[in-house]
């Protein structure tokens, strides 16, 4: 019998071998894999016992985020609500995460490679892992400012953005309206189901025809083609795009006669725009300069959710009627006011685009400085000169132009207005712009989503958001 | 025969003790009552030592491994149930019910030292097991998760299957015993393979027959599969006869067949097992998803004791303890304590080696071969390397009658153990001048 108790014991010990090699497989191999499945709950229970990190302006001061103990776990607070929603984002453990929250999370959450000695001790004994705090580059003091200037705007609706030309830095990024982050598991359905979109965040992902800012880019496009700002053109009041049928006019139907390309920017004459487009132009070359300005990119190396920006289907299936209205930012064209403070700056830092970041900087819970992020430039979209060219005529717009109300006492102002016809409502309210025009520092886009004509709408509140930029010398 | 094991005694106690002040220090909890934890180490304590003094040529091994099992198998209850309004006492309870088991495994060492009493009443016993796990079926039964398997007697609930098991495998030892000759002879063969006499099975049949309709009956899918098993592995041993072990697994395949197309439940089982991640959130796939992810949480060393997040898993504390093991002590704790399984089973199976009669060491052998089969089926289940089916971790889970059935299968070991150790020291004595052999 000997022998065969001996053959059983070690089919039993295969049998616990086995069950090694199945446990391995499991804790090892399959590890990621299984916390990564979406019914797997550990993880963000564990999140719950470790503190995340805080979520800071570029002040290091002013706490966007953080997590307080109540109970056993962690709460998130945002201490500023609504102001910076659109940006921060919330973090739930019912309905996930968005923005900052969900696009930091490794640093936040503390699950990212240690980096100091104290987080690999933490890691190592396996305790509870407070998060790294972020900096974000969002100025308080600006995007407070911007906040309130959308919420006081005529129709209550919009976005401002503002950005660095040189560094790419965003200063500020407010949406109105929004929604206040706090206690979000309870009040997230109540959000959801608010007729104002308060979870659109209209800066990065709210899409609108640009109007007449769209001519910054026609014009960088017919600069290229040889166009100069004094070559004379002829408005009659209309343009037959294809000789006949569907004719452009301009604003309120007014006609000019002969005028400069400066002065077609400086008073935004559509019909000269539109004439521009379809016999110097052409349509694969906006197209090309529209896509070199971002149009089509949602910027990846962000770590915000950008909607790319479209100029309609492929210039191939452009028509002459649709190139004409595309020149002036109609047709099927639609843009992000990020994107459209992306070619303010662009035009404003000489041609050249730089990285956009919002991400300052990240330091571990002791203060050690882990990231730093640094200007660099993401790629040159216009030559030195022609930029200069464009920067000169924006210069104009503001002192010969439509843009008057975008003067500040001292400062040379360059900007381009946009009064956009909508399918619905009052005309979208933009205006691009960035100052000082020789040595740019502070881009700005406003849009006042059914605002009304630029002029009043829009206008004047480029001019407080970069004043207040250019007074605290950011 | 390892004679001496006072130092992994002391080393079961002290992990036993180092689990519970770290659960302590980490979960910043008032400690269980201290009179527990003073009974559980003085009962065990005071048990090997009665053990070693009553049975001195017994493996001394055993204790120090019960003693260690079910040291880890109250932590983690503890662990598990500490917090858990309703069951917050589920840990006393169980020291409870290891006291019990000790009491209970002294009696079958006082009462039958001389096993072969035992094995003479093998007919009486056998009946008495089929009759109690019929027993679930009269008034006193009730129902547990759709599986009709518990007694109400007094105060106590008991699991019939649990104490019928050990009587079985007793019925079984002692027929086999007498009648493994005449088995093993071959009067035909069939497809090359040489198949024995028929008349000889009867009463093996009936048994094994009766034991397992009343499983399927009751809808105890793991103890249905110990109670097929452990008789097939005792006549191979018993006959050498290959044909036993192949006939047992057509017999399996059959089986196995008709009650998936049967039973409802036996298909939810395999589901479960062969793809249960669309079902995640499912009855069906719930429980071994959460362990599952419990067990990957671990990792290698583990989330450490009172990290884990065990507790999503249903019940968790009785048959799914091990996966709580892996996520909180990795897969380095969790192989460990295999190991420590392993180990009881090569104690066992070296028993039934040394054991000089054929009924000592067929009961020996099927006493070990029901533990090895008991843990690799539950630890196979968690680990979703087998289908699930529910039985427990021997001596870890929480549970009265399994912790009291697995004392007294340790007390028949030791019984049998000295025995057999008493026999070698006669032998070697006579031969030569006294020689003494240690261990630990």
């Amino acid at each position: 019998m000997n022998r065969h108790f001996r053959r059983i014991f070690y089919v039993f010990c295969c049998g616990f071998v086995a069950l090694v090699g199945v446990l391995a497989y499991w804790q090892v191999y399959a590890k990621q894999r299984l916390a990564d499945n979406p019914n797997n709950g550990l993880q963000s229970k564990r999140e719950l016992q470790a503190p995340r990190g805080l979520i800071l302006a570029r002040d290091g001061q002013t706490v966007l985020a953080k997590s307080v103990k109540s109970g056993k776990d962690y709460k998130r607070v945002y201490p500023q609500g609504a102001l910076y929603s659109n940006v921060v984002g919330y973090w739930s453990q019912r309905y996930g995460a968005t923005g900052i929250e969900l696009t930091q999370n490794s640093n936040l959450s503390g699950n990212a490679e240690p980096r100091t000695l104290d987080e690999l001790l933490n890691q190592l004994s396996g305790g509870p892992q407070p998060g790294d705090n972020v900096e974000l580059t969002l100025d308080p003091r600006l995007q407070k400012l911007s906040y309130d200037l959308i919420k006081n705007s005529s129709s209550g609706k919009g976005a401002i953005v503002a950005i660095n030309p040189k560094t790419g830095e965003i200063l500020a990024l407010a949406s109105y309206p929004s929604y206040d982050p706090n206690n979000i598991d309870q009040n997230f359905k109540k959000i959801q189901k608010n007729p104002n979109d308060l979870l659109l965040d209209r800066a990065t992902q709210g899409l609108y025809p640009p109007g007449s800012t769209m001519k910054v880019i026609t014009a960088a496009a017919a600069l290229k083609k040889g166009v100069k700002p004094t070559d004379v053109f002829n408005d009659p009041g209309y343009y037959y795009p294809m000789g006949s049928g569907y004719a452009v006019t301009n604003y309120k139907g007014a006609s000019y006669g002969n005028v400069t390309f400066q002065k077609a920017l400086d008073l935004s004459i559509n019909v000269i725009f539109a004439k521009v487009a379809v016999e110097y132009v052409g349509a694969k070359a906006l197209y090309d300069m529209a896509k070199n300005f971002g149009f089509g990119d949602s910027y990846n190396d962000l770590p915000l959710q950008i909607t790319p920006s479209s100029v309609g289907p492929p210039p191939s299936k452009w028509d002459k009627n649709y190139l004409a209205t595309a020149a002036f930012g109609q047709a099927q064209v639609q843009a992000t006011p990020f994107e459209m403070a992306m070619v303010a700056a662009t035009v404003a830092n000489d041609g050249i685009m730089m990285k956009p970041r919002i991400i300052k900087e990240v330091r571990s819970p002791e203060g050690v400085l882990l990231e730093k992020t640094h200007p660099s430039v993401d790629h040159r979209v216009l030559d030195a000169s022609t930029a200069q060219t464009l920067n000169q005529m924006m210069q104009s717009v503001v002192t010969q132009g439509d843009a008057g109300a975008a003067k500040i006492p001292g400062v040379t102002v360059a900007g381009k207005t946009g009064t956009a016809e909508t399918p619905s409502g009052a005309p979208d309210a933009w205006f691009i712009s960035f100052a000082p025009a020789n040595d740019p520092k502070i881009a700005v886009a406003v849009l006042v989503h059914n605002g009304g004509d630029s002029e009043t709408n829009a206008v004047p509140l480029a001019q407080k958001v970069m004043q207040q930029a250019l007074k605290e010398n950011l | 025969m390892a004679r001496r094991a006072t130092l992994p005694m002391i080393l079961a106690l002290a992990i036993t003790f180092v689990g519970f002040f770290t659960l302590i220090f980490v979960k910043g909890i008032t400690s269980p009552p201290l009179a527990y934890g003073a009974a559980y180490a003085g009962v065990l304590l005071g048990l090997y030592i009665l053990v070693r003094i009553m049975l001195p040529h017994a493996d001394a091994l055993l204790l120090p491994i019960v003693t260690l099992l079910t040291g880890v198998g109250l932590v983690m209850i503890f662990r598990l149930t500490y917090d858990v309004r309703g069951i917050e006492n589920l840990a006393t309870t169980q020291v409870v019910w290891i006291l019990i088991g000790s009491a209970a495994m002294l009696l079958v060492i006082l009462l039958f030292r001389n096993y072969e009493r035992l094995l003479e009443y093998k007919y009486l016993i056998g009946i008495v097991a089929i009759l109690f796990m019929a027993s679930v079926a009269t008034p006193l039964g009730y129902e547990v998760n759709g599986a009709r398997l518990w007694l109400h007697l007094g105060p106590v609930n008991i699991q019939p299957s649990e104490f019928a098991k050990i009587a079985l495998i007793i019925f079984y030892a002692g027929y086999l015993a007498d009648k493994r000759e005449v088995m093993a002879a071959t009067s035909r063969s069939f497809l090359g393979m040489q198949i024995p006499a028929l008349k000889y099975f009867g009463p093996v049949a009936v048994v094994w027959g009766a034991s397992l309709l009343l499983l399927v009956v009751e809808n105890d899918l793991g103890d249905s599969l110990l109670f097929f098993a452990v008789p097939l592995l005792m006549l191979y041993v018993a006959t050498g006869r290959m044909a036993y072990i192949v006939l047992g697994g057509i017999l399996f395949g059959i089986g196995a067949y008709a009650a998936y197309n049967l039973f409802g439940h036996v298909q939810l089982r395999v589901i479960a097992w062969l793809n249960p991640w669309p079902h995640a959130q499912d009855q069906c796939c719930y429980q071994v998803v959460q362990s599952l992810f419990n067990i990957a949480d671990g990792g290698i060393t583990g989330t450490g004791l009172g990290e884990g997040f065990a507790q999503t898993i249903p019940d968790v504390q009785t048959d799914f303890i091990f996966a709580s093991v892996a996520s909180e002590l990795g897969l380095l704790g969790a192989s460990a304590l295999l190991l420590v399984f392993l180990a009881f089973v090569y104690r066992g199976i070296k028993i039934a080696m040394l054991a000089t009669d054929p009924a000592a060491k067929l009961l020996a052998f099927g006493l070990t071969a029901m533990f090895a089969l008991q843990t690799l089926i539950i630890v196979g289940g968690v680990t979703k390397a087998i289908p699930l089916t529910g039985v427990t971790l021997p001596f870890v889970s929480y549970g009265g009658s399994s912790i009291v059935g697995n004392f007294i299968l340790t007390g028949l070991l030791l019984v049998i153990s000295e025995h057999a150790g008493k026999q070698h020291a006669a032998a070697r004595d006579e031969y030569y001048a006294g020689g003494e052999e240690y261990a630990g």
